[in-house]
């Protein structure tokens, strides 16, 4: 059998007990943590805290040679677990696919994930989330700047009244990737987005830990600030509802007039 | 005023009088004596002091050539030389003996109206003198003859007046067999070429001790050759050289012998260049018009540690002066002349400007590559890019100290540049560098340049034959799935036609050109419009074709697309050699909705692989350089030559009598080439001379293919065993 665990947003406590029951039964754990990290825990720690091991795998290890995964599969009772939700914002559906036409039975217990917070810890309403998208590094991506994609999402979102959820590239055993910084900030990615866009948005800093970080200013704004820490995500709101304007006024310090 | 400025301001004032100016090269076998006969014109001129002359070896101005003894690249000098009262001014470009550097030779040969071949009087005539006589008369140049090292049958080898003249008239009469040979069937030379002693056209003596005797001199100076072997015997040689001068005999002949550009021009453009002689420009060339359109053939280009790049060539038509903008063939856009000069001895002096007829040394020229064509109206070049030879022999070279890394890199560039038959592969990841070129000893030199002049410490590599992929028919549709399996690109591949191919090669059609009419060049080779109208992108001699319809989100894809398909396409799967030839079509694509998961991770492995698996699909094969050989051998050694073709999985194509000697000509593969040079001289007791010329890539016989696939995946470090798709060996 193979599990599919999410560990959730912040730390080794993130995970739900259903997870953590997962753990316990498996014969063997796999991880990856290139689409995301538990930046509020280290791999020891995890191990530690569950009284596991974990074998960490690279991208090359998920993608092109999961052999080794999926005959343990076979055999045993095998968790790949990740950061947030392993169906959120990756593409690991092609490995539960494997698994199915290899006769693996294969479930998924969910994790907290950057999805569902960006909505509960701003309050706007997830019922009026668009399509969401990731803001890759300028350089990394084979074109310079932001991709035009990002832009169109966004503004074809706001056209139709739909906030944007915008993930943040992080760059973790990437053998392309040559730049210093690893995780892209919000104050960073808002620099970027105000090159395009003239509009109000919303960082999210460290969601799932007990000091998350909600700010609301222009992206013009935002780009002058520091939110700490990773992980961050940014949020491109389209036009407010009365509640959502007063959430955003009272938890994330919007100078937006009543 | 020094006599140094009053030379330069003596040619300045000759410049504008294209009748009293002679363009004139030196031509000889190996070791004949060429380099030291340059300086004793140039001492007879005041250009260097007389005590030197003969030492100093002023135009072996590479360190290499000084030490090596021999002369590598041509290098230019202007002297002045009064002869019958009259002022003359005469522009010598120096030529390299040795046949690597045949490229050079020619160029040469093309910028001057007279050659003056030495031949060594103890060796006479050798194959490397036929060589560059063969390249002058090629090029519609006129022939004298010097005889030099005549000192050494005096007094080495204590020759009689009666043998002296026996072995003296052998060497001319050979020399007039190669030249009655070579100028027979050339229509436009109707005068009779060949050298004598009575005409002028021969002179005799020793650059190594500065005297000479031709008949005219014997005239002036009342000096004949009894008082000369007296002299010479009793080791009187300075008294020998004040009363007779080598410059003087040498120079009075240049002068009296060699054509002006006045009478020159007319004839030889004609021959040299290939544009339409009822336009303009040709007729302004033809008759040397200082205020016509400019047009200069640059010959060399050399790098100056003040002035940067210096590009130096023969003035056909128009005046160069400072500021103007002039085309450069073979590239896009124009270069500003920065400054004007004309060569003294290893230096350069600017001047004013320099007009039709003469050979000038031009600055701000960034794009000119030796044998690039200058002109100020767009013009058929004098030598199309086709002609410079893609190279077929590589090897590494790598600084021994990290620390020289940048500057190896930037020697490197400049390399290239100053001799386009180079070319440079730089590796910034592991600082191990590829240079490129025509041959074994062409590379060799290049190397031992960079170390002396440089003073960059490098480790080189063992030559390596260069060889290329290409498929053979066209592939089915391939898909080309990224790691996530999100990613997924529907690509095949054919066989590019071979009009396409040298439409690409010459530079015809490019990314760098205006779309529409990269179509239309393209159309024009014999592209279909459709296709024509997709090209995205074209890679050596590849082209990618984009038939895709609104895929959404593909642009942003398409430059991680070509960074895979370079990739696939500088090493092939067969051996990770480039291919060529090929045309790649994208039919579809699917891509992830987030730009994140159809990044360079993604993208570029499942393109590379795609491209990999439909010129596998292709058939493609391992294609190996071959070269043009040609033989002059005597009849009796015909067999030993053509055998010596044929034994190189060689062809032979044509045998047919030339003069004296019988000429084989074929083509064989550069790997087996590799010997040839002794092989050859062995098989025909030295008697034979011999030219290669690259002729291109040709694909190798299946029998052969698997073997060179091992031997080149050996030597790459790469796994032995290829894709399982590959059962067509």
């Amino acid at each position: 059998m193979l599990t599919f665990v999410g560990l959730g947003l912040y730390d080794e406590r993130s995970i739900t007990v259903e997870g953590k029951e997962a753990l316990q039964t498996a014969t063997d754990i796999y991880a990856e943590f290139y689409t995301s990290k538990l930046i509020g825990t280290t791999i020891q720690k995890l191990e530690y805290y569950h009284d596991i091991d974990i074998e960490v795998l690279d991208r090359a290890a998920v993608e092109q040679t999961p052999d080794e995964l999926l005959a343990a599969a076979e055999d045993g009772d095998v968790a790949f677990v990740t950061a947030g939700d392993t169906m959120v914002s990756t593409t690991h559906v092609d490995l539960r696919l494997r698994a199915e036409e290899r006769g693996i039975h294969t479930r998924v217990i969910h994790g907290t994930t950057a999805q569902t917070a960006a909505s509960s810890l701003t309050g706007l309403q997830n019922y009026r989330f668009g399509k969401a998208t990731t803001l890759p590094f300028g350089d990394a991506h084979g074109s310079d700047g932001v991709p035009d994609s990002v832009v169109e999402t966004i503004t074809a979102n706001r056209e139709r009244g739909l906030h944007t959820l915008i993930y943040l590239d992080i760059k973790v055993d990437d053998p392309h990737w040559e730049g210093e910084q690893e995780f892209m900030t919000a104050d960073h990615a808002a620099g970027l987005l105000a090159d395009h866009l003239d509009a109000l948005g919303v960082v999210v800093a460290r969601a799932g830990s007990a000091n998350p970080v909600v700010e609301a200013d222009s992206l013009d704004a935002l780009a002058d600030g520091d939110y700490g820490g990773p992980l961050h995500l940014l949020v491109v709101p389209a036009d407010l509802h009365e509640m959502e304007r007063d959430a955003l006024t009272t938890l994330a310090d919007a100078p937006l007039a009543g | 005023m020094g006599r140094r400025k009053k030379i330069v301001q003596e040619c300045e004032t000759l410049m504008n009088t294209p009748e009293q100016i002679r363009n004139i090269a030196i031509a000889a076998h190996v070791d004949h004596g060429k380099t030291t006969l340059t300086d004793n014109l140039l001492a007879g001129a005041g250009m260097i002091s007389d005590d030197t002359a003969g030492e100093q070896l002023a135009m072996d101005t590479e360190e290499d050539e000084q030490e090596r003894g021999i002369t590598i690249d041509a290098a230019n000098v202007s002297m002045t030389h009064e002869y019958e009262d009259t002022n003359h001014l005469i522009n010598l470009i120096d030529t390299p003996g040795h046949v690597d550097f045949g490229g050079d030779v020619t160029r040469a040969m093309r910028a001057v109206d007279g050659a003056l071949v030495v031949v060594d009087a103890v060796e006479g005539a050798m194959p490397q003198t036929e060589t560059v006589l063969r390249q002058a008369l090629r090029e519609g140049v006129k022939p004298t003859l010097f005889i030099n090292k005549v000192d050494r049958l005096i007094s080495e080898l204590q020759e009689g007046p009666e043998e002296m003249q026996k072995r003296l008239m052998s060497v001319i009469a050979d020399v007039n067999e190669l030249i009655r040979g070579m100028t027979e069937e050339m229509d436009d030379i109707d005068e009779d070429w060949t050298v004598s002693v009575e005409e002028g056209t021969v002179g005799f003596g020793s650059a190594l001790y500065k005297w000479g005797v031709s008949m005219p001199s014997m005239q002036r100076t009342g000096m004949d050759f009894g008082d000369i072997m007296d002299l010479e015997r009793s080791d009187k040689r300075q008294e020998l050289h004040e009363r007779t001068p080598l410059a003087d005999v040498v120079l009075d002949m240049v002068c009296e012998h060699f054509p002006n550009p006045i009478d020159a021009q007319p004839r030889r453009i004609p021959r040299i260049w290939r544009g339409d002689d009822e336009s303009e420009v040709a007729e302004s060339m033809q008759f040397v018009d200082e205020d016509g359109e400019v047009v200069l053939m640059v010959t060399d280009i050399g790098v100056d540690p003040h002035a940067g790049e210096i590009a130096a060539g023969r003035v056909f038509s128009g005046t160069l002066e400072k500021g103007q903008e002039l085309y450069v063939s073979g590239t896009a856009g124009k270069n500003r002349v920065q400054s004007v000069g004309i060569y003294m001895g290893g230096e350069r002096e600017e001047v004013e400007e320099v007009p039709a007829g003469n050979i000038a040394a031009v600055t701000g020229l960034k794009d000119a590559i030796a044998g690039s064509t200058v002109s100020s109206v767009e013009m058929t070049p004098f030598e199309s890019i086709d002609h410079i030879s893609e190279p077929v022999i590589t090897k590494s070279i790598e600084a021994k100290n990290m620390d020289d890394l940048p500057k190896l890199i930037e020697t490197l560039r400049q390399v290239s540049k100053e001799d386009p038959t180079i070319q440079i592969e730089i590796n910034e990841d592991t600082g191990e560098h590829l240079i490129s070129g025509q041959g074994e000893l062409h590379l060799e030199v290049q190397t031992q340049r960079i170390e002396r002049n440089q003073g960059i410490p490098v480790n080189t590599g063992e030559p390596i034959v260069v060889y290329r992929e290409a498929p053979q028919q066209p592939s089915r549709e391939v898909e080309g799935i990224s790691p996530n399996r999100h990613n997924r690109f529907y690509i095949s591949v054919e066989p590019l036609e071979q009009d396409i191919v040298d439409a690409i090669k010459l530079g015809d059609a490019s990314m760098d050109m205006p779309e529409l009419e990269r179509r239309e060049a393209l159309q024009e080779a014999g592209m279909e419009k459709d296709t024509s109208q997709n090209v995205e992108h074209i890679h050596g001699t590849n082209v990618f074709i984009d038939d895709t319809k609104g895929i959404q989100h593909l642009n942003e894809t398409m430059e991680l697309l070509i960074e895979g398909l370079e990739e696939a396409l500088n090493d092939g799967p067969l051996a990770a050699e480039p291919v060529q030839g090929s045309l790649i079509r994208l039919h579809d694509a699917r891509l992830h909705e987030d730009a994140i998961h159809r990044g360079p991770a993604q993208v570029i492995p499942a393109m590379r692989e795609a491209v990999h698996n439909s010129l596998i699909d292709a058939e493609i094969r391992l294609l190996e350089p071959i070269q043009n050989v040609r033989i002059d051998v005597p009849n009796a050694h015909m067999g030993a030559a053509s055998g010596e073709i044929q034994g190189r999985r060689g062809r032979v194509d044509d045998m047919y009598q030339e003069g004296d000697l019988m000429v084989v000509e074929g083509v064989a593969p550069v790997d087996e080439m590799i010997g040839f040079s002794s092989d050859i001289r062995s098989a025909t007791e030295g008697r034979a001379s011999w030219n290669t010329e690259n002729a291109g890539f040709q694909v190798m016989a299946d029998n052969l293919q698997p073997d060179k696939i091992d031997e080149i995946r050996t030597r790459k470090g790469m796994k032995l065993e290829l894709p399982e798709t590959i059962d067509y060996f």
